[in-house]
């Protein structure tokens, strides 16, 4: 088994406006999701990232606020799963309820050091 | 690194937990911060729901779901505040920050269930009108969305949202005095108040048009604030208990009202085996509470009349002699043109079509326009076997209705009517 990283992108609820009811919906289908490949095992781990941030240039000489592109391009967090091979994490990750707002999630192996 | 992960652990909330806790944290803050900040509110409210939709799945539910979410709106809140930097605010901040350390959350259930009430007073103030009072509930009591608030009450969606930002300006003054009211006040508020949530029921129970989900939530939602009414000690009066019952009894036949192609059956055709008992077993608990001393409302006829019901096995044993009496005794109350109609079709089971008819005709001067009035003249045209006469009523009924079900039904009766007399 490898160990892939998927970076999600967009998505972000913020652009579409969800009811409280609409957001538990979702709410719900990611937990659904998240428990399945953890009692499959696959899911190693992983975090949601705040929508604050900075980005850093040249040493520090050029500091922006985030968001840092466009809605679509912003990642929101990552899991960490692991699979046989990339396209296995990429079957894997075809049930994510982040295409349900037009969201993507990138998958890349990590190297094993 | 991501050891915050849940791992598979069990993860639900319960049903509509999302939207309930939007109106009672917005009501918790409004008290808090006071109505002026309202729109600030409603949106600090959203980001923290949103926050917990991200990072739930990922951490599993924390201990205390519903402190979570005030705790992350009310600190958006003092970080909005912060910002402003009002002088006039600063001092106010400053007290909220006490507060904020001294929030126990053993007591917060006990405030948020208190501040969703002073937020119902206050939606329900005279100053507001009852259609703004309807959408002002289902938007902020019941945390609907514009969208979900268009669809249940089968309005535009640019509609809702006009009536909605005008409807909050009132609001916001009357949230300046965010309190359940006393003494005499109380009584004529509370009577607005089971009045919304008896035509927010309506507006659910009453067609089937659009989607039925919205509509069943509809129901349900008049149900749970009237629940939440009743759990007030001061606010437990017997016509609440009434209107309860009242909701229980109808809302029991919600799935057998129509059948498998969304056509609306009457109570002779329905299957009563689908009526749902336990419910009807809570309307009765309700009535016999509602029966302690005090006023006979309104409520009380109708819940009686909706119960005899629900009790007849089958529509043949329907016990309309009894309804009969309850109609006089309601009509004697409080006179209504619906229970006027209503009446009549007692009338005709009890003392024949030819008196109904009669008795008809005499109140029918009031109701040129409206075709119910039509529709039940049919009806008593055709069991005295005016099969013509019948279908002529039945044809004005028809122009009178835009109401694509109601036309169905109509239409129907129509094409039921054998060869003329």
């Amino acid at each position: 088994m490898k160990e892939f990283l998927y970076l999600f992108r967009g998505g972000d609820a913020r652009q579409v406006h969800q009811s409280p009811e609409e957001m538990q919906a979702h709410m719900e289908k990611w937990g659904a999701w998240m428990k399945e490949l953890g009692e499959s095992g696959n899911l190693v781990g992983g975090l949601p990232l705040n929508a604050e941030g900075k980005v850093v240039e040249k040493s520090g000489e050029i500091v922006t606020d985030g968001p840092f592109a466009e809605g679509k391009e912003v990642v929101g967090g990552y899991i960490i799963v692991k699979a046989n091979d990339l396209d296995h994490a990429v079957e894997l990750s075809k049930e994510c309820p982040i295409y349900e707002h037009g969201g993507s999630t990138e998958v890349r192996e990590l190297m094993p050091m | 690194m991501a050891d915050n992960v849940t791992n598979g652990e069990s993860f639900s909330v319960v049903d509509h937990f999302f939207r309930h806790e939007s109106g009672r944290v917005i009501a918790h803050l409004t008290r808090r911060f006071g109505g002026k900040y309202f729109e600030q509110i409603e949106d600090a409210v959203q980001e923290s729901l949103l926050k917990a939709m991200q990072q739930w799945p990922f951490s599993g539910l924390p201990a205390n779901p519903t402190a979570w979410i005030v705790r992350v709106a009310q600190n958006k809140m003092l970080d909005n505040l912060r910002h402003e930097k009002i002088a006039s605010d600063k001092q106010a901040l400053l007290s909220k920050k006490d507060e904020k350390g001294s929030l126990e959350e053993v007591y917060l259930e006990d405030e948020l269930k208190d501040d969703l009430l002073k937020m119902m007073f206050a939606c329900c103030h005279p100053s507001i009108s009852m259609e703004h009072q309807v959408i002002l509930a289902l938007g902020i009591l019941s945390g609907f969305s514009k969208v979900e608030v268009a669809k249940a009450l089968l309005k535009s969606e640019e509609a809702v949202a006009k009536a909605y930002s005008r409807a909050k300006q009132k609001l916001k003054q009357s949230t300046e005095n965010f309190i359940v009211p006393v003494g005499p006040q109380l009584n004529r508020r509370v009577d607005i108040i089971l009045k919304i949530i008896y035509l927010m029921f309506n507006e659910g129970y009453n067609t089937t048009q659009g989607s039925s989900l919205i509509r069943r939530d509809l129901c349900e939602e008049a149900m749970r604030l009237t629940q939440l009414i009743l759990e007030n000690r001061l606010l437990r009066k017997p016509k609440v208990h009434a209107l309860l019952a009242l909701m229980c009894f109808q809302a029991s036949r919600f799935d057998a009202r129509v059948d498998a192609n969304g056509r609306l059956l009457t109570l002779e055709e329905q299957d009563r085996s689908r009526w749902d008992q336990e419910m009807i077993q809570k309307g009765s608990t309700h009535f016999a509470k509602a029966l302690g001393f005090g006023t006979l409302s309104d409520y009380h006829i109708q819940a009686a009349i909706a119960g005899c019901h629900c009790f007849a096995p089958d529509f043949k044993s329907t016990d309309w002699k009894r309804i009969l009496e309850l109609y006089d005794l309601q009509l004697r109350n409080n006179y209504s043109q619906v229970a006027a109609l209503n009446r009549v079709v007692a009338v005709a089971k009890v003392k024949g079509e030819k008196t109904a008819l009669d008795e008809l005709e005499k109140i029918g001067g009031s109701f040129q326009g409206y075709y119910l009035y039509y529709a039940i003249k049919a009806d008593l045209l055709k069991g005295l076997g005016s099969v013509s006469l019948a279908k002529e009523q039945l044809e004005k009924a028809l122009q009178l209705t835009r109401n694509q079900i109601e036309k169905d039904h109509l239409l129907e009766k129509i094409a039921s009517l054998k060869a003329p007399d």
